[in-house]
């Protein structure tokens, strides 16, 4: 049973000055093993704060991080899944379902994690999953101002993933459940 | 180092000389003194026997008998003579076992007794006596009848534990007894007997199955309540309910789709409630549990290392303390519980019976419980004062140490201060299972759990035999030299033979009068 905490596009300072109060009181640290962010932080502080959850960060670089020496992609295996993160500003067109399965056959991973787009979306595609955990701070996209704060929460036990939506709605945090099992048959298979 | 000297000039009359030099300088106990500096003095044939090498030896002019100088008076006063001859006599030769020259093992030259009788019969003074006039001396030439001997008794004994063992109604008592002389290694024997004694398992052997069977369920039951993620208690679920609804999503793209839960049910819930935040309350304590029992006898492979036996064993020894926390809350885990734990754990899994070697984890819990039943007191800090916490153990064991030897009580009380806090807080919390090496913990454990009064009260004496075994280091040592030998306490020291002055000890009557 581990816990995976997946989140990105803080933007702090510049679009947003810090996590939603309700969200930084649920994140303690002790319950989190692995956490992977998408992108956009933007600055160091964030880095250290995320650190203090959680030694096991991973973050792929976003288009407006001031630390210049994150990946572009990053990929990881947390029990029976393997796991890719990218900020998905580097595909076109953004959050195109298509696209994204391109890099996740790329990548050769079971659930790609992107950003970027601010919303939250989880689909199965080709095999795969793509999830996009949306902006933890509400803070405005490109394309769009009306943001949500959200962010998730991965259990991988073995070959099951029980990911949880945290989303502030109306300054409520509301949680969804989304059950996802890898069947023995891969297509991410070498 | 104290060399022995052997010389056997007569047949049958083979002698030992200690080189030990007596106060009138001359070299002691050869043969006849012929010479002394201080004059001429009566011839006395000193044979060196282990008698003479006490406090104060005696010299050269001392009319003493011909086989056995006479300890001196002090000693002789406090204790009884059986109890007296036997520490006076072997208490040097406790120690000597470490720079002796002995051709045997230790082990086999200090059984004062025919061996097959130990623990039968002590209260006879001519038995001692004939023993001390019998007892095989070392012989470099043949073979060693002592090790003849041994494997013979062990071989009995054997056959008398596999007797008893297999009676319809298992008389409870004589297997207490033969226990106490220790139970041989092999063929489950141990695993049996502990069991037994520990009241795990019935005396009628009919009852055994159905009990077992019980007992294993109760576990399963317990494990399944307790032990379980949340993530399975909700993938159960799930599962029904896509059984239920016959559904099959896996193979059809697009969003998936989400439910909506309540806001206990999630892992970052701070509600007191959710199976989450009772899970992670006791990520503390498994942390801790897992690096204790990563420390557990690192010197074994069973324990240690990274090997997958090990680890099952770790696992499942880790699933057994976490549950024995979950259910006792006032407790939970102290650090030390894993070795106590560890020899049962140990001996259960080496039974070759197939059924148990399955169901090791339930049996070593129940019994690990069963044991901790008596002592868990001491390991609650705020039953430390109370009757029952570990500050009276300690007062009963010094109690103990002063009406068996109260030379070395006052010595250790007062003039060194070497409180039984310093040291006795290990051995009575973790059952001695730090103090030796682990097959003689086996051993000491055997005589503990076979105990007719309770492990408590053997425990208690098996620390007095300690101390008595140590007289003469400690009264010659001061704070530092004393506690630094009591907290690492040699562990070459005979173990047959500490069991023995255990067992000789005698009990101090003043706290059952004061529990009426």
């Amino acid at each position: 049973m581990v816990l995976v905490l997946a989140l990105g596009d803080l933007h702090i300072p510049h679009r947003a000055p810090d996590l939603p109060a309700k969200f930084k009181s649920m994140l303690v640290p002790g319950k989190i093993q692995h956490i992977i962010c998408t992108g956009n932080l933007c600055i160091k502080e964030i880095h250290d704060y995320l650190k203090t959850l959680c030694p096991d960060l991973h973050i792929t670089r976003g288009e407006y991080d001031e630390e210049t020496k994150y990946p572009e992609t990053k990929t990881l295996t947390i029990g029976q899944f393997k796991l890719g993160l990218c900020h998905g500003h580097q595909v076109i067109p953004w959050g195109d379902l298509d696209s994204l399965a391109m890099l996740q056959r790329q990548l050769d991973v079971d659930i790609l994690v992107t950003g970027h787009t601010h919303q939250f979306t989880a689909y199965k595609h080709e095999g795969g999953v793509v999830i996009n955990p949306g902006s933890a701070t509400g803070a405005y996209s490109s394309i769009t101002y009306d943001v949500n704060p959200s962010f998730v929460l991965m259990d991988i036990d073995g070959l099951r993933v029980v990911v949880y939506v945290y989303e502030l709605i109306d300054g409520e945090v509301k949680v969804d459940k989304i059950d996802f099992k890898k069947t023995s048959t891969s297509h991410s298979a070498h | 180092m104290r060399e022995t000297d052997r010389r056997s000039t007569r047949k049958g009359e083979e002698k030992r000389t200690c080189g030990k030099d007596y106060d009138c300088g001359e070299k002691a106990c050869g043969w006849w003194k012929q010479s002394c500096p201080k004059g001429p003095g009566p011839l006395v044939q000193i044979i060196c026997d282990e008698a003479h090498l006490t406090a104060a030896a005696p010299t050269c002019h001392s009319t003493s008998s011909k086989l056995k100088v006479p300890a001196p008076d002090k000693v002789r006063r406090i204790f009884h003579d059986q109890l007296g001859s036997l520490v006076v006599g072997f208490d040097e030769q406790g120690n000597q076992i470490e720079g002796s020259q002995f051709e045997l093992n230790s082990g086999e030259e200090l059984e004062p007794i025919q061996p097959g009788e130990l623990g039968f019969h002590r209260e006879n003074h001519d038995e001692n006596d004939k023993d001390h006039k019998v007892r095989p001396r070392p012989n470099t030439d043949s073979v060693t009848p002592i090790s003849v001997l041994k494997s013979i008794s062990e071989e009995e004994k054997r056959s008398d534990l596999e007797y008893e063992l297999s009676q319809r109604e298992i008389n409870l008592e004589k297997l207490q007894r033969i226990a106490s002389t220790g139970i041989p290694d092999g063929g489950g024997l141990r695993a049996t007997a502990w069991k037994l004694l520990l009241g795990y398992l019935p005396s009628s052997h009919d009852l055994w199955d159905k009990q077992l069977k019980e007992n294993r369920q109760k576990y399963a039951y317990l494990k399944e309540d307790l032990l379980r993620h949340p993530s399975e208690h909700i993938w159960n679920e799930y599962e029904e309910l896509c059984l239920a609804k016959q559904h099959v999503d896996y193979e059809v793209d697009g969003p998936l789709s989400r439910h909506e839960i309540s806001h206990e049910d999630h892992p970052l819930s701070l509600g007191k409630a959710s199976l989450w935040s009772q899970y992670f309350q006791y990520t503390e304590i498994i942390e801790q549990i897992d690096r204790d029992l990563q420390r557990t006898h690192p010197d074994l492979p069973f324990f240690s290392g990274e090997s997958a036996f090990s680890c099952n064993n770790r696992e499942a020894m880790k699933n057994i303390l976490l549950l024995f926390a979950k259910l006792n809350p006032e407790i939970r885990y102290v650090q030390g519980m894993n070795e106590v734990l560890a020899p049962i754990y140990y001996v259960f899994s080496t039974d070759p019976d197939k059924q148990n070697a399955e169901n090791v984890e339930a049996d070593s819990f129940s019994c690990f419980v069963r044991i901790l039943g008596d002592s868990v007191d001491h390991f609650c800090q705020k039953f430390d004062n109370s009757a029952s916490g570990i500050l009276s153990t300690l007062s009963r064991l010094s109690d103990l140490l002063k009406v068996n030897d109260e030379q070395l009580w006052r010595h250790l009380e007062f003039t060194t201060k070497v409180k039984p806090q310093f040291y006795a807080f290990r051995w009575i919390t973790l059952l001695l299972t730090q103090e030796f090496k682990f097959e003689s913990i086996l051993r000491i454990w055997d005589t503990l759990l076979s105990n007719p009064f309770g492990a408590q009260d053997m425990l208690l004496r098996i620390c007095c035999a300690m101390l008595l075994c140590m007289k003469s280091k400690l009264l010659s040592g001061d704070f530092v030299a004393n506690l630094k030998l009591l907290q690492r306490y040699p562990d070459d020291i005979n173990i047959e033979y500490l069991l023995q002055v255990a067992k000789d000890i005698s009990p101090d009557t003043s706290y059952y009068c004061l529990s009426l």
